[in-house]
């Protein structure tokens, strides 16, 4: 894997990372994390993030939010490659040849920590994660950070089922290991997810949403967004209604509103 | 004089509760309660105003919204050419009106009925 240019050639894309690693500890080893993050921007190559970012722009956030944490040299290294043997045909076994026994074994357990949330209930998950190593709790935590930081462009199910996650297992797991910061950051994130996540699925927000669709294409999720925020307001569920019930009312004048701009006016901008 | 918009009642009370304080960013709720209309008038309104360029609209910085454990919201805010022409098209109407009271109340009661 020798050779390998960095994504981008205008700027340094670990300067950030460098800065935070080399101001906590000034005996970091440098070589062996850009060594880390060439290795996983080579086997990541190609692949984009659902914002439509290159996908290695999420370990090195995750990385970078650990070395915020405080983070070892191989916590920093297996930060950057805890993606490589779950989405890329990288083996622990490379790893292992590469990066040596410890932050392989790293990899792997956030790989391990992975399969059993997937396989199993959130108490099962609490459990596990309760006894994993508690580097690779720490990883862990970052990498959900980044995900919920970047929730917006994953479908309406998955933000609810990840912020869910993460208020249950990961808020506490922060906690345990005295990340205060990540868990309060993490804590708020889920719970803005959650509350925008309640009002899509209640009837006021299901009406709202149907309603939307009456307005032009290019127009419909950003009301349908400034509605369900509007919702969030509200106090009581009456309220909600009432609200929804009378912004219904106005949908049609809306839609004639937005499909032929008042005349003699500017040109609209989308 | 002619408008970039029709100064319906319902654009005049948005407006009015806009001018109140023309800088600030408000969100169509809180414009709803100020103009005392109900929203389901207020977002075409809010619509109409947004594309003859009086008002422009904008979401708030997520972190924000993340801070305070909700959705972020949708903001409005008079541009400075909108405030302005605003501003004339409503002095305008007031003027209009009050001339049109003086002139109704310089007739004596009574004195219509007896005229016609």
């Amino acid at each position: 894997v020798n050779g390998v240019l960095p994504l981008q050639a205008q700027a340094d894309p670990l300067a950030v990372l460098r800065e935070i690693v080399q101001a906590a500890r000034p005996d970091a080893d440098l070589g062996l994390i850009r060594r880390a993050y060439d290795v996983a921007a080579a086997w990541h190559d190609g692949q984009i993030r659902l914002s439509g970012d290159p996908y290695i722009t999420h370990p090195l956030a995750v990385a970078t939010i650990v070395a915020e944490l405080g983070g070892s040299d191989q916590a920093l290294c297996a930060a950057l490659l805890h993606d490589t043997t779950e989405y890329t045909p990288c083996t622990s076994a490379e790893l292992n040849r590469e990066f040596g026994l410890e932050i392989a074994g790293l990899v792997a357990g956030i790989a391990a920590l992975d399969q059993c949330r997937n396989a199993s209930t959130l108490g099962q998950a609490i459990a596990a994660v309760e006894a994993a190593d508690p580097r690779v709790l720490a990883i862990k935590i970052a990498d959900r950070l980044h995900n919920m930081r970047t929730v917006a462009f994953v479908s309406p199910g998955k933000q609810f089922r990840k912020a869910t996650e993460a208020r249950e297992v990961f808020v506490p797991a922060a906690r345990l290991l005295h990340l205060e910061t990540v868990g309060s950051e993490l804590e708020a994130l889920a719970s803005a997810t959650l509350s925008r996540a309640r009002h899509v699925r209640s009837a006021s927000g299901r009406l709202l949403t149907a309603m939307a669709a009456l307005l032009p294409p290019d127009t419909r999720a950003r009301w349908r967004e400034e509605w369900l925020g509007e919702l969030h307001i509200l106090p009581a569920r009456r309220h909600r209604a009432r609200f929804a019930a009378h912004t219904v009312l106005g949908v049609p004048r809306l839609a004639v509103t937005l499909r032929r701009p008042a005349p003699g006016s500017r040109q609209a901008h989308p | 004089m002619k408008y970039a918009i029709k100064m319906t009642g319902s654009v005049q009370q948005v407006l009015r509760a806009m001018l109140a304080d023309p800088a600030a960013p408000r969100y169509g709720l809180e414009i709803a309660k100020l103009a005392d209309l109900e929203t389901g008038t207020v977002y075409p309104v809010m619509a109409r105003l947004e594309t003859v360029g009086w008002v422009e609209s904008s979401w708030e910085d997520p972190e924000l919204g993340v801070r305070e454990r909700r959705p972020r919201r949708r903001y409005y805010q008079l541009t400075r050419d909108g405030a302005e022409q605003a501003r004339v098209a409503l002095a305008e109407i007031s003027r209009i009106r009050d001339k049109r009271r003086a002139t109704l109340s310089a007739v004596q009661p009574g004195t219509l009925g007896a005229s016609l």
